[in-house]
Parts: structure tokens; sequence; C-alpha cells
């Protein structure tokens, strides 16, 4: 059982306990899908209704489920999330639905929505799982916003879709690459790594 | 008590008369001739993307010093000169400024001082800038002009290589001759044209044993067999070893980059594997793969493998068993 | 309640509410994904078939489809075809227009495509490469302009042009082009395609 205060339990997802950044979670979708912000952002979104769709289940049924089937019962619940935001993405967005290709199927496998269940909603009461699980999506959906941001502009020169960049600016393809993923998330982790290590040491 | 009693470094551990600037201005000096001789064929572009990124890696060198708090000395140890100056021989001439600016602080930062400075970077500086350019600008990277020695009225212009990979160059007889590949009559990034003035800088760096014999020679000798081997089975199709050696980063790679003390390997066998290696893997791709040129990513390539030969190819410590 | 007996119970319940859940949802939503790949398809025949007001599905197999487009009166004015082939980096997928007796190409559109962005990612530009597949005298097999030229003047009646620096992508556009051609005309004389059966809308 938490013992963190409601606040707590929302802010802490945001920065100390910040699934990409601090925890190191959910890397395959922020690296794959994060080259322009509206696809970042649509990634963000689908992750966070089923990390917190699922989230408010588990901890209902948390105490039917026996221990030895909890994993099967919370990935098929999971799955089942999944999949309504992949129809809903093919039916209502059908171009961010293509763009993101596999990525929304293997939300599943998403260690962030996982580790939730297993961490916290198995074991906190309604309330509290909501408000984790809103704490985290949050901290998910800022960061790919953060690195999606870096990637288009610096990648393609526009931000959702406008251009922002001058024209003497070339852009630098290697950002909406693969490449360029891991560049600009390798620097965001040490940026967040430096500002940890000075906050602590100010203490 | 201070934690700083006992300062410990990862072996091995050499002593040695030559300090780490003497072998760095070695290095410099040794570079003099394709200096030259690009100052020669391209002029003012030549030099205006020489001094830019020679700037740009001492400020961005400087830079990272000052934020890590150490002494600004080490700027003159000519390491970031160096990487400067190779970063530029590996760019063409028609390249912006800008751009090649981008380059130099993404060798110095991403290729050498995220990994802890001098001596622990794992890939060559001068080349991850080239990498980051080469897919940051494809296009920028891959327009060429012609030497301004050379009087050709047109807007494009391919490398040797380009016009062997993509027009077919050995079967329409459109091979640039090996007497421009020679002297450097020829497009092609700045310091990769001309064959002569690198070998006459190889040659200093090894008459002054700045760099191991066994990776130019290795490299040569593995690219010479692989290309060889096609030649003479396919003359038509193929071109020659000695075309291969001369044209493209081949020499450039061969005595200045694959030598960097610091990313290769230091034992005498994993020398030898990691020169053959290089050369192998640029007969790969030139003949095989997408890219007309290969030496960058070869040499890339293979510096991921340096710490691995480093540890499987270490001689037995006097006395030690053989596992049973 | 045994535990075992607790186990199956939950999973099997747990299946049933989500299986029932999710197909809820795929009955929701079955029309408005198919209507959204349909569209895809309409909007590309409009463009490669100039003068196309309805469109039928002629053929259909792996990676290989045929579209006829007709005009007002409901008469066969050209083929789409929409087809697969491998690129430099990945499959290129693509719809080319033709005119009824597969003599000359309409237009080329690129439906998706994962080439180099830059260099093979131009194989989508209008100016550098899709310009200069229109009109293409495609009753022989049609080659690549090397190196590239500026006007479509001065490319020969069945020539499309290279992309400078991007001659495999170019290379890998033309094979499948081709390829489609000739497989659409070898249907055609067999007999298996014929017009008009089952109209798309």
């Amino acid at each position: 059982m938490s013992t963190r205060s409601i606040g707590q339990e929302f802010t802490k997802g945001l920065w100390n306990e910040n699934p990409v950044l601090r925890q190191l979670l959910g890397l395959c979708p922020t690296l794959a899908v994060t080259g322009w912000v509206i696809n970042g952002l649509a990634m963000g979104l689908a992750t966070s209704f089923v990390l917190i769709f699922s989230s408010i289940v588990v901890s209902i049924i948390k105490k039917l489920i026996p221990s030895q089937v909890r994993i099967a019962s919370y990935i098929v619940i999971i799955a089942t999330f999944v999949t309504v935001a992949d129809r809903f993405l093919a039916a209502y967005f059908p171009d961010i639905s293509k763009d993101l290709g596999p990525y929304v199927p293997l939300i599943v496998v998403n260690c962030i929505i996982l580790g939730r269940q297993e961490a916290f909603s198995s074991k906190n009461s309604v309330g509290r799982s909501l408000i984790d699980a809103l704490g985290m999506s949050s901290g998910f959906v800022l960061t790919l916003l953060v690195l999606s941001s870096i990637r288009e502009i610096l990648g393609s020169g526009t931000y959702l879709g406008h251009q922002v960049m001058g024209s003497w600016f070339t852009p630098w393809i290697i950002m909406i690459l693969p490449a360029g993923a891991f560049l600009a998330l390798g620097i965001l982790l040490g940026i967040a790594l430096h500002i940890e290590k000075k906050t602590k040491s100010r203490i | 008590m201070t934690e700083k009693m006992l300062i410990t470094q990862s072996s091995p551990h050499f002593r040695d008369k030559d300090s780490v600037p003497k072998i760095m201005y070695a290095v410099v000096i040794s570079l003099a001739p394709a200096v030259f001789a690009s100052l020669y064929f391209f002029r003012l572009r030549a030099l205006l993307l020489l001094l830019c990124c020679v700037a740009a890696c001492l400020a961005t060198e400087a830079i990272f010093l000052r934020l890590r708090k150490k002494p600004l000395q080490a700027l003159l140890d000519g390491s970031a000169i160096i990487t400067g100056l190779l970063l530029a021989m590996t760019l063409p001439p028609s390249l912006p400024l800008d751009m090649a600016v981008i380059g130099a602080v993404i060798a110095i930062a991403i290729g050498k001082q995220v990994f802890g400075g001098l001596g622990y970077n794992i890939f060559n500086p001068a080349l991850v800038g080239r990498a980051f350019l080469q897919t940051a600008f494809p296009v920028a990277m891959t327009t060429w002009i012609p030497p301004l020695t050379k009087t050709i009225n047109t807007a494009t212009y391919a490398t040797p290589l380009g016009d062997l990979k993509f027009q077919d160059a050995v079967a329409q007889g459109t091979l640039a001759p090996l007497k421009d590949l020679f002297f450097g009559n020829t497009g092609g990034c700045l310091g990769e044209t001309s064959a002569l003035a690198l070998i006459i800088g190889g040659l200093f760096l090894l008459s002054r044993r700045v760099i191991d014999w066994r990776i130019p020679l290795g490299i040569i000798l593995s690219l010479s067999v692989f290309t060889g081997i096609f030649w003479l089975a396919n003359p038509v199709k193929y071109a020659s070893p000695l075309f291969h050696l001369l044209a493209g980063g081949l020499l450039l790679g061969a005595f200045f980059m694959a030598t960097d003390m610091v990313t290769s390997p230091i034992t005498p066998l994993g020398t030898w594997v990691y020169a053959l290696g290089i050369g192998i893997v640029i007969g790969l791709v030139r003949l095989f793969g997408g890219f007309p040129e290969g030496v960058m990513y070869s040499i890339l390539f293979m510096n991921t493998f340096v710490p691995l030969l480093n540890r499987h190819t270490r001689p037995r410590i006097l006395g030690e068993r053989r596992a049973q | 309640m045994k535990l075992s007996v607790q186990m199956v119970v939950v999973l099997t319940s747990v299946g049933l509410l989500s299986g029932s859940f999710l197909a809820t949802v795929g009955i929701l939503t079955k029309e408005r994904v198919e209507l959204n790949k349909q569209r895809e398809v309409e909007a590309a025949i409009i463009k490669v078939v100039p003068g196309t007001e309805s469109s039928t599905k002629l053929y259909e197999a792996k990676d290989f489809k045929v579209y006829g487009g007709k005009n007002q009166d409901g008469t066969l004015i050209g083929y789409g075809i929409l087809v697969s082939g491998i690129g430099f980096q990945d499959k290129i997928t693509l719809m080319l227009g033709t005119d009824i007796s597969l003599t000359k190409t309409t237009r080329l559109e690129i439906i998706e495509q994962k080439e180099t962005p830059g260099l093979g990612a131009k194989i989508e530009d209008e100016d550098v490469f899709l310009k200069f597949w229109e009109g293409r005298d495609c009753s022989q097999a049609i080659s690549l302009r090397k190196p590239a030229v500026k006007t479509a003047e001065e490319l020969a009646a069945s020539e499309v042009n290279t992309i400078t620096g991007a001659t495999i992508s170019s290379e890998s556009v033309l094979k499948i082009v081709n390829n489609s051609v000739e497989k659409l005309r070898q249907l055609i004389k067999e007999g298996q395609i014929q017009d008009g059966e089952q109209d798309v809308h």
C-alpha cells in the first residue's frame, strides 16, 4: 500500500519515477514513433488510454484474481484496450494509424503498462490506481512530446506539420531516422540525470 | 583523507618518450601535403572548410573542457585540431559551411567528449562527425564539384567511385584514368583526391613510427585481394585493385583514420584482424553495397570490435595457464 | 472454492468478457475502417486515370491489383495497377495508370515507400520524378535515362528520368512498373480481365 499523498502519487510519474527518463521503460515506442509530434502525441495518448483503463479494471478485480494467473489476466485486459485503441485509430484517424503501423498493437508489450499493474494497481485502491495511471501517462506523453518536438523541428523544420524554420534551414534528416532517435533520447537522458544530480546535491 | 589518493587507469600502461602533443603534431605535419593538394585543387572552398572545421572543433572542445572543469591547456594537445583537419578532409568541397560546423561540433561532442574525452572514445571522432553529416544531409554530402584545375562545364559531377557504381564505368570505358587518381585531378572529398600527397604523409608517419604499419598494410592487402579476385574473374565488370586503392578515401582512411591510436587494437594479432576486416568490408560495400564508397562505415564498424579484439588477443601473462 | 477452479473461472470470464467487448467494438468500427481503405484506393485511381468517375476492381492477387477507371457513360477508359515491390530499403507500393490499350502510361502515384529521406524518397517528388512518368510509351519495356536530364522533351518516348543520387530507388520503381504492365498484358491476353463485373462504388 502506498503512503504518499494524492498529489505526490500524481507528480511522481512526471519526474521522480518518469517511466521513460527515470525507469527507462517503454523505450521501443519512444524511439520508433517520435519522428513527428503528431505521431508521438497519438502514441502517448493511445498508451495513456490503455494504461488508465487497465489500471482501473485491474484494481477493481484485484481481489478476484489468483496470483498464479494474474499476469495472464492482466495481459488479456491490456490487450483488450489496445485493440480498442487500434480499431479507433484505424476508423477515425486512418493516416495516423498508417504511420504508427505495428506500434499500436505493440502497446500490449509496453512495460510501463504491465509494470504499473504489477507494482501498483494490484495492491492499491481504485482511486489511487487512477491517480497513479494519470501521473505515469502524463509523464510518458510529456516525454514523447519533448522528444518528438526536438526531432520534428530539427529533422523536418516543421512543428505539427507547420513550417517553423526559415528557408535558410536545411532539415537534419538524421533526426527523423532511427539514429536521430537514439541520439536525441541519449542527450535527453543525460540532461535528466544531470538535473537529478544537481537537485540531489543541493539537498 | 580524500578519495583521490589512488588514481587508477585502465591497462595497458606504457612508458614512452613520446607525449600526446608530440604525436599529434607529427600527424598535423603529415597531413600538410594533403592539405596543400586540397588547396591546389579546390582553392578557397578548401580553405574555408578547413578553417571552419578546425575552429569549430577547438571551440567545442573548449566548451566541454570548461563544463567538465578541466584545464584549458588540454586544448593545446593537438587532438581537436587533428579531428577538425581530418573531418574537413572527408567533406565534399561544395558542402555549405554551416553543415561543416555542425559536423565538427558533433565530432567533438558526440564522438569524443560524451565518452570522457581523449583516450576514452570508441569511434574515430572525425568519422562520427562525417557519418552524422552523411545521414543528416545526404544530398549535400553526395554533391560533387570538379577540381578547379579541370575545365568542365557541367552542373553535377560524379566521383570516380560514383561513376563505377552508378554509371557502369568499367563497361562504358569511362573510368577515371589512374594518373588523375594518383595526382588528384578528380572529383571527391577535399583530402582524398590526391593519392600522392596521402602517400607522402603516410610514409612520414610510418618513418616516425607514429602509426602501426600493420594497419595500412593490412587494409591495402585485403582490399587488393578481395577486389583482385573479382577483377580477374570478370575484368569487363569489375575495376582493378589498383583503381580501388587509388580512388575514394581508401588511402586517407588507411593512413590517417584507421590508425587512430585510441580506436585501434593494441595487440599485433588484433591489429591484423582489425586491418584485414576493414579492407574486406570496404570491398563488400564498394562492390555490392548501396553506397559507392565504404571507407568511413567500415572503419567505424571495425572500431566497434576493438575492445573485443584487445580482450581476446591479449598475450598470456607469464606463468598463466591455459584454462582446462 | 478450490484454487484451480477459481483460476479457470477467472481466466475464462476475463477472456469471455474482453472477447465479447472486442466483438462489439469490431462491428462498430468495421464499416468505417473499410470505407477508409476504399477511399484511399479510389482517390489514387482518380489521380492516375484522369477523367475517372467511377471505378471497378478487375483483378486481385497478392501485391497486385488491377482497377478499371470509367468515365461518366460507364465506359472503361484506363487501368490503375496497384502493385508492391522491393525498393532500396523496403517495399514500395505504387499505382500506375495506363490507357485502355496498355500502350501509354497516364500517371504514376507512390502510395507507400520507406526509401532514404532526401534521396530515394524523391520518388514521391512531382518535379524530380513523377512528372516524367506521364504519357510514356509502355508498349515496350520502359527504360531509365542516365544521367538525368532536365526536361521531359529530352527523353525518348519510352524513357523516364533517373533521380540523381538515387539510381537504385529509380530502378526499383522502373522494375515494378515494367513487371506489372507485362503481367497485366498477359492477363488480358488470357482473358482473365473482364470489364466491369463487380462495381466498387
